[in-house]
């Protein structure tokens, strides 16, 4: 049995840690540049040697202080009993910044490795260290490494092993806050001792002094320290009035000036030179005038690529779907368990394909999210929107999550907790509905060449996205003006300089991402395919209006007689089946809903077979597709059937297209969507009032549009 | 601007490009620890690289890193200017 360790690698946003975290561990997760990125704790394992140790990979923070969610939670998890050991990952190009977090984490008192990253850029910059005077200094081993090519990983992991057998405390002097707050701290720590119970006994009473005097609300918060609080209090008042020492920013000051002590003599500087060429990249990108246009010239390219790129992909993945359903269908006798021979084909294979053709949509468009996120833009582009979206109610940090909506709402939700403005956050995840997410592109993807010509697809997309954006911007600013008002909080977010992202963590995220898409197709859609097969199948009808057998029949032989030629009579009779199947589905259940609301949705240009499909659509957004495509599949007559695109473009006019893709766009969002909301806004009436409030704005927008295209006559006639 | 003779100026009404150094820090600034955790206070150098486009927003290199933060916010911090670059 390998003995096991608890290490928690802590680090500033963007120093490097996801990467060091994936060298480590080989766990796959996502590697960014936004501030923040890494907001819930990951774990993973790596073994060396005889032990074996779990590594909690914490948010990236700048202090140990309680100001952001972030820096709550990194809190928790090092303040928590049976933490063997820290790895602080430390950004060594920027040696002064960075260390101010080691100066904090020193005082915890827990055994330490520090992982002095990104040397490649230090080197760059002309840094040199001298490392046995800072390791002194610090009480803690020191490893140059490289996160991005995994160099000086291994000796890392042997220093992280080895520190770990050894359990050794940092024995260095505590640094020294100056004559005055150390009386002050000594005070306070006294009381601390003194009162402070068993729980926190793990950590020096020294650290919850400090941290009192810096009027910490997170250690304000901890029960146990409730009776040295008046103490502190004391202390405070004291400092600031006999010293003119304000304790909350001097602590700050103080650790800036042990750190340049520190420095002076360990590290020597020659010139900038990452700095140089990021600078000389924003002169464009962040540029003033150009910097806006550019931004919106980036998010069309990211949607060209991701409609456009990946088009050949799904025509094979299209044409492989296709070709499996019909080689089962030609191996299986008609005859033989139709029902199961159809489930299979029509249902599994048909439903379970027509979500998995979108998948290099989804892979393309995390593909190009990951650049963005990766290469340092996505902050870049929070400080030029930030402008725009505070028009609105919101800030500069809803802009990222609300762009990773139209991938997926789900995790777009997820990433609103760097949000730290309450307000602002329920705000933007009450919005982020209205962003277009991948699952409605199939929606889109379907509808768009169904009924627009080519030259207008890729405009027409744009402009359904930028619907989306247009009315959740409206809504966020009705809602800050009415139901969330007041004062933002304070904003402060790092520009990191641009890198050049490594194909290894963009393919990662793209993986990721393409994982979680094909686990929803193969569970919640496949489940959802054989259900809605099921209701658009039963209860069936044997008895009809007419009896279209012996009506076919005696079609074909008058046409015979008549000698009329074979395609008006196919014709004929594939008119006369449709009919047929189209009766038999309104007996199913899924008809009789559909047939039961659709004088609800005419006056959206919904039919029951489109009503049909938007109720499948709260299971997954892409289910819409499945859906049609097995209402549609029933009234097939031959083996050259249409393309489902076809049969919608003989089916509905381009006006109800639009419609469709409307109605899909601002609509109640699906149960997942649905399910992370109430977690995040830790409310059920807050996600229900959001639900039937979505379901009423699209309801009136699509209606105006669809009444407003019918009393002009635009759009109205089917394509020829 | 009264910046001319070393008179303070708030950090928001620096023009881009200007280098000073932070010689306050008003008392009634919200998160001043918040400020002061990246390096944000009374001696702090800095660069005034950009504002945003559509208002709001500074853009203020300091110790080697850009950060982004509110004008609002900014006018509670009062600089010496040490170098008065043309706006770009
Ligand atoms: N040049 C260089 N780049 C690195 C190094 N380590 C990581 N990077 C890159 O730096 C960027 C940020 O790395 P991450 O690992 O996401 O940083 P992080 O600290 O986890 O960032 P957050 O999760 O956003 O706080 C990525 O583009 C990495 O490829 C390094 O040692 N040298």
């Amino acid at each position: 049995m390998k003995k096991r360790f608890k290490a928690v690698l802590a680090g500033n946003p963007n120093c490097g840690k996801t990467s060091i975290f994936n060298a480590l561990t080989g766990a796959r997760q996502h590697v960014g540049n936004y501030s923040g990125v890494t907001v819930e704790s990951k774990s993973g394992f790596f073994e060396i040697g005889d032990i074996s140790v779990e590594i909690v990979d914490l948010p990236g923070i700048y202090s140990l202080s309680s100001g952001s969610p972030e820096e709550k939670i990194a809190f928790a998890e090092l303040t928590k009993k049976g933490v063997d050991l820290i790895i602080n990952v430390v950004d060594s190009s920027i040696p002064r910044r960075n260390l101010y977090l080691t100066t904090q984490l020193a005082e915890l008192g827990i055994p330490m490795v520090l992982a002095f990253n990104m040397s490649d850029d230090a080197k760059k910059k002309g840094l040199s260290f001298d490392m046995p005077k800072l390791e002194k200094y610090f009480g803690a081993p020191i490893v140059q490494t490289i996160g991005r090519t995994g160099s000086g990983i291994e000796e890392l992991a042997s220093k992280i092993a080895k520190t770990l057998k050894l359990q050794t405390r940092s024995a260095r002097p505590m640094p020294a806050y100056g004559t005055d707050t150390d009386d002050a701290i000594r005070a306070v720590s006294e009381a601390v001792e003194k009162y402070g119970g068993k729980n926190i006994s793990h950590i020096p009473v020294r650290f919850f002094a400090i941290k009192l005097l810096e009027n910490d609300s997170c250690v304000a918060a901890i029960p146990e320290l409730n009776q040295a609080k008046p103490e502190a209090l004391n202390q405070m008042r004291h400092l600031r009035e006999k010293h003119a020492i304000d304790p909350e920013s001097y602590m700050a000051d103080r650790r800036y000036a042990m750190i340049a002590g520190a420095c002076a003599g360990a590290v020597s500087a020659s010139r900038e030179r990452r700095r140089e060429i990021s600078d000389k990249i924003d002169a464009v990108m962040a540029n003033k005038f150009f910097g806006f246009p550019l931004f919106l010239i980036i998010i069309y390219l990211t949607f060209f690529f991701t409609f456009t790129c990946a088009q050949p992909f799904m025509d094979w993945i299209e044409a492989a779907f296709g070709f499996m359903s019909d080689s089962v269908k030609a191996a299986w006798d008609e005859n033989t368990l139709p029902f199961w021979r159809s489930l299979l084909t029509d249902g599994i294979i048909g439903g379970v394909g027509g979500v998995i053709v979108f998948l290099p949509n989804i892979l393309f468009l995390f593909f190009a999210i990951a650049i963005l996120e990766d290469s340092g833009y996505m902050a870049r582009a929070a400080f030029i929107m930030d402008g725009i979206m505070r028009k609105f109610g919101l800030q500069g940090r809803s802009f990222v999550p609300l762009v990773l909506g139209f991938g997926c709402n789900v995790p777009a939700i997820m990433a609103t907790r760097c949000i730290e403005s309450e307000r602002d956050r329920t705000v933007t995840i009450m919005v982020l509905p209205l962003m277009s997410c991948g699952a409605r592109l199939p929606i889109y993807a379907l509808v768009i060449p169904a009924f627009f010509a080519a030259e207008y697809q890729a405009a027409m997309m744009w402009i359904i996205y930028i619907i989306g954006v247009a009315v959740a911007l409206l809504a966020a600013k009705i809602m800050r003006n009415t139901l969330f008002k007041g004062d933002g909080e304070i904003y402060l977010m790092e520009l990191p300089p641009y890198r050049i992202p490594t194909v290894r963590s963009l393919l990662l995220h793209m993986w990721d991402r393409g994982k979680i898409y094909l686990h929803k197709a193969g569970t919640i859609i496949l489940a959802t395919s054989v259900l809605l097969f099921i209701a658009n199948t039963y209860p069936q009808k044997t008895v009809f209006s007419k009896d279209y057998d012996a009506i076919a029949e005696q079609a074909m032989k008058t046409g015979k007689e008549k000698g009329e030629p074979e395609e008006k009579i196919n014709g004929i009779i594939a008119a006369l089946e449709n009919e047929k199947s189209s009766e038999m589905l309104e007996y199913t259940a899924s008809g009789r809903i559909g047939k039961f609301l659709e004088p609800m949705f005419s006056p959206i240009g919904f039919d029951w077979k489109l009503t049909t499909a938007s109720i499948g659509a709260l299971a997954a957004k892409e289910v819409f597709v499945s859906q049609l495509g097995i209402l549609y599949a029933e009234g097939e007559t031959d083996e050259n059937s249409d393309t489902l695109r076809e049969r919608l473009a003989k089916n509905y006019t381009p006006a109800q297209g639009f419609c469709i893709m409307l109605f899909s766009l601002m609509s109640i969002p699906c149960l997942a969507t649905l399910a992370v909301m109430k977690r995040e806004l830790n409310s059920w009436k807050l996600m229900l009032v959001e639900a039937l409030a979505l379901f009423a704005v699209a309801y009136a927008a699509t209606a105006a549009v669809y009444q407003t295209c019918l009393l002009f006559g635009i759009g109205t006639k089917l394509i020829p | 601007m009264k910046d001319k003779n070393n008179e303070s100026v708030p950090l928001a009404d620096l023009p881009v490009g200007a280098e000073a150094t932070i010689i306050k820090i008003l008392p009634n600034m919200r998160g001043r620890k918040k400020f002061a955790d990246v390096g944000i206070m009374a001696g702090a150098d800095l660069i005034l690289e950009a504002k945003s486009l559509f208002g709001g927003l500074l853009r203020v290199r300091v110790m080697e890193t850009s950060m982004a933060f509110h004008a609002r916010d900014a006018k509670n911090i009062l600089t010496k200017v040490r170098k008065n670059e043309k706006a770009i």
